[in-house]
């Protein structure tokens, strides 16, 4: 087996009755892209939230780098190198993109100098500059002072992402992070986290744009009705009988064909 | 004996309290609304009646006057703060919004009626003061008896009303959950106003049999008769008809028994110190969990 | 300056301090419809300390806000567990029961009040109001102001990115009642008088209403709001009670109007943006 970064191991949630996600174990190996697919109401979001500790688990356990974090609260998560964007944007709607950015780094800022230093006070301190050169590089350089609440939807997306990158994960999880982006946004995002990659960070994606996937990820986990239904290379799972069977009679299966 | 005349004089105030605690604990169940206006329709109710005694109206349709204003006024409340937030703002639970505006409607209610009707206690030219009737050693008040007799007969009536009628199932789809209610068919321009309605009825008629029974009004009467239909609405549970009838009941026995026992500064400390254990230890109330209030508002 | 207008600024200062109490936790997202019993308490503090312990006022503030805030830091473990209505209801009812407390110590004059030995002109009072002015500022701008101000939009996230949330609102809950602490000595010690009566639901109506008009996205809202609505009334030439229905009209206008308060953070952005656009591109482009 290669070297797993996060692994997941036979876990189940129900809610009320409902088994939403049912006995499913997959690694993401250390440096990859993984992609996390599936019709929807497959269970990909129950995941995320299962991963980053919104709810607890039913029963399986969930290992980080060896480690079990099964019982970890969600704000000790991201201490351990977890990091996470949403599918509904999640930023802060009163905070400036710059303060939102910043709140991605409250995981390395969290002993008391750190909290009482004043971000605010002093323009170019080395959290606000970090800040803003990592919206820089994602094309979004002309925005840190607007209150996101007033910005564009496209724009709000990727700074969920940037975001997501500030606390230094080892795996980055990305809800649809390109749903809802034009053509160029959508490159940008990809430079973006083609970049984070280089720099050794786990990508774990939930996406439905198989173009996006293809491209980007080397690694696919497909599940559906709370099951995985496949595990392997992107180049295998379009050939996949069980993938095509699932995607049947939806328009994804001549994206995934 | 004396314990029981307390007894009865406190269910017969606590009557009071229930029809306040109920229009509190409806528009919370239903719109999730903390409407501090209660006070002020409550105390709308009296001091309007006993203004249009004062220009020779009879009193029966000075009360009953005091009644439809205080309905007017909770219609107005409707406008202003709920419907204008929902319209523009698609959520009028959002924010501390309504409850805000609600606080300034309040303010200007009793402000206004310390203009033109002045600050001073005035006393209801009430038709019965004294027929009481004698049972043993106990003096039991005939209007006291009838009020509470009324006041619960209404709010029985009241959920009766939720229950079985066309409207009263709107009121509750809505209650439970509003997107669902809309895309059903129920219209929340007709069906909210019938919310504000109820709670000026309620609130105004509390206010009417307060006058008739107490006498002694003023600007402020409202407060105090609101804190301590808060306290029953929580005692009872948020959102809960019945629980708040309980609630209300108990609040005006402990007030009666503490004042009895304790004396009058000491009744604070009880009613309030009940209404806070219960709102930690057991925030649905007494009767089990009809409540709502979720998340922010 | 005329003893009339000292009076008024004195005030103004209580009313400031107190509005910010109201806005530590409002800015967390906390609703506290409480304010009367935090600065009852600061209030009597101060008093028994200046009147009976004879402490110097140096002494006696001070030591009335920790006392304030130690006992908000002891009930803001059981009064955050409720949220929305069930808080503002919790807080209300922990103010009625602190003045129903104090209306019974006779070691307090219970119900006639009790008097205050030393007398704190407006050059003591001025000065700490700006204290807790830039106190609150500074706060606000730090890292975290900001895990606060994250809290009141979305706790869930803010949790995920690594915000303890509830150490953030049992902070803010407690330096709220610090600073109620410090509003109540600077009553006790303006007044020379501290009567329960005075510190009641209308006291903490008010002050929240000046907090959320003045509006809880930036520090400065509490301030434009208490200020505004302290002054007003010296303006309105006009009876006491219609300045009191104007009072009224003019929270229900502004909810209809701007719900977010007076001050909100785009208005800020935009006061800035006119003088320092400059500096702040210069930020984004390195």
């Amino acid at each position: 087996m290669t070297d797993s970064v996060l692994s997941f191991q036979a876990v189940s949630k129900n809610f009320s009755g409902l088994r939403v996600v049912d006995e499913v174990s997959f690694d993401v190996a250390r440096g990859s892209r993984t992609a996390l697919i599936g019709p929807n109401g497959a269970g990909k979001t129950t995941v995320f939230n299962l991963i980053s500790g919104v709810y607890p688990i039913d029963d399986g356990k969930i290992l980080l780098d060896g480690v079990d974090i099964t019982r970890l609260p969600d704000r000790e998560r991201i201490n351990m190198g977890i990091s996470r964007s949403f599918q509904n944007i999640r930023l802060m709607p009163h905070l400036s993109a710059i303060e939102n950015v910043m709140l991605g780094q409250h995981a390395r800022a969290r002993k008391l100098g750190s909290l009482l230093f004043p971000l605010g006070w002093l323009p170019g301190n080395r959290w606000a500059s970090e800040a803003a050169d990592a919206l820089a590089q994602a094309g979004l350089a002309t925005y840190p002072g607007e209150v996101v609440a007033n910005l564009p939807y496209g724009v709000q997306k990727r700074i969920e992402v940037v975001r997501a990158m500030m606390s230094d994960p080892k795996v980055l999880m990305l809800d649809e992070p390109a749903a809802g982006l034009n053509e160029k946004e959508t490159g940008e995002l990809q430079l973006l986290l083609e970049g984070a990659s280089r720099r050794g960070v786990t990508l774990l994606v939930v996406e439905h744009d198989m173009q996006f996937v293809r491209s980007l990820c080397d690694h696919v986990v497909v599940l559906n009705f709370g099951k995985k239904i496949f595990e392997g290379p992107s180049s295998e799972v379009h050939r996949d009988p069980g993938v095509l069977e699932a995607y049947l009679g939806s328009e994804a299966v001549g994206d995934a064909a | 004996m004396l314990i029981l005349q307390q007894l009865i004089s406190g269910l017969m105030i606590g009557g009071i309290y229930v029809m306040v605690a109920v229009a509190f604990t409806l528009t919370i169940g239903m719109l999730n609304f903390l409407n501090f206006t209660i006070p002020a329709l409550f105390m709308l109710s009296g001091m309007v009646a006993w203004g249009l005694t004062t220009v020779g109206v009879h009193w029966a349709l000075a009360l009953l006057g005091g009644v439809a204003t205080a309905t007017f006024a909770s219609l107005i409340v409707e406008r202003f703060t709920y419907r204008y937030m929902r319209v523009r703002y698609g959520d009028a639970t959002e924010h501390a919004l309504p409850l805000v505006s609600s606080l300034g409607f309040l303010i200007i209610f009793e402000h206004l009626v310390l203009v033109i009707l002045g600050s001073d206690p005035q006393r209801f030219p009430t038709p019965f003061t004294s027929a009481d009737f004698h049972l043993g050693k106990l003096i039991i008040g005939i209007p006291q008896l009838v009020s509470l007799v009324l006041a619960l007969a209404i709010v029985w009536g009241l959920s009766i009303m939720l229950k079985r009628t066309r409207v009263g199932r709107a009121l509750r789809s809505i209650a439970e959950n509003p997107d669902a209610a809309t895309l059903m068919g129920v219209s929340v321009n007709y069906i909210v106003p019938i919310v504000f309605v109820i709670t000026g009825l309620m609130a105004g008629i509390a206010g009417m049999l307060f006058t008739l029974n107490y006498a002694d009004i003023n600007a402020y009467m409202g407060d105090n008769v609101a804190a301590k239909a808060i306290a029953g609405m929580v005692i009872g549970g948020l959102g809960n008809i019945w629980g708040a009838i309980a609630g209300g009941l108990i609040v005006g026995l402990t007030e009666v028994m503490a004042i009895h026992f304790f004396g009058a500064d000491i009744v604070k400390i009880p009613i309030w110190g009940l209404l806070l254990l219960i709102l930690l230890v057991r925030p649905s109330g007494l009767f089990g969990h009809t409540a709502i209030g979720k998340g922010k508002f | 300056m005329s003893g009339y207008w000292t009076g008024i600024v004195a005030i103004l200062c209580f009313n400031i301090v107190v509005a910010y109490s109201v806005f530590l936790p409002a800015a967390a997202g906390q609703l506290n419809l409480g304010a009367a019993g935090f600065v009852a308490i600061g209030a009597y503090t101060s008093g028994y300390l200046s009147t009976d312990v004879g402490l110097a006022m140096w002494l006696t503030i001070p030591i009335a806000a920790l006392a304030t805030g130690a006992v908000a830091f002891l009930i803001s473990f059981p009064m955050l567990r409720t949220r929305g209505v069930y808080m503002v209801l919790a807080t209300l009812a922990f103010a009625e029961i602190v003045q129903g407390i104090y209306i019974n110590l006779e070691i307090f004059g219970a119900a006639a009040g009790y008097p205050v030995a030393a007398f704190a002109e407006l050059d003591i009072i001025a000065p700490i109001t700006i204290l807790v002015i830039l106190f609150v500022v500074f706060l606000m701008a730090t890292r975290f102001g900001l895990s606060m101000r994250a809290v009141h939009d979305d706790e869930r996230v803010a949790s995920l990115f690594g915000v303890n949330t509830r150490m953030t609102k049992v902070a803010a809950f407690t330096l709220g009642g610090v600073i109620a602490g410090i509003g109540g000595a600077i009553w006790a010690h303006q007044f020379n008088y501290v009567e329960i009566q005075h510190f009641n639901i209308l006291l903490s109506t008010f002050v929240l209403l000046y907090v959320l008009i003045g509006g809880t996205q930036t520090p400065y809202g509490p301030l434009v709001g208490a200020v505004f609505f302290t002054l007003l009334p010296e303006f309105l030439r006009v009876s006491n009670e219609w300045r009191f229905v104007i009072f009224g009209v003019i929270i229900v206008l502004m909810m209809v109007v701007r719900p977010e308060g007076l001050v909100t953070r785009t208005l800020v952005e935009r006061f800035y943006g006119l003088f320092w656009r400059r500096g702040r591109t210069a930020v984004a482009d390195r």
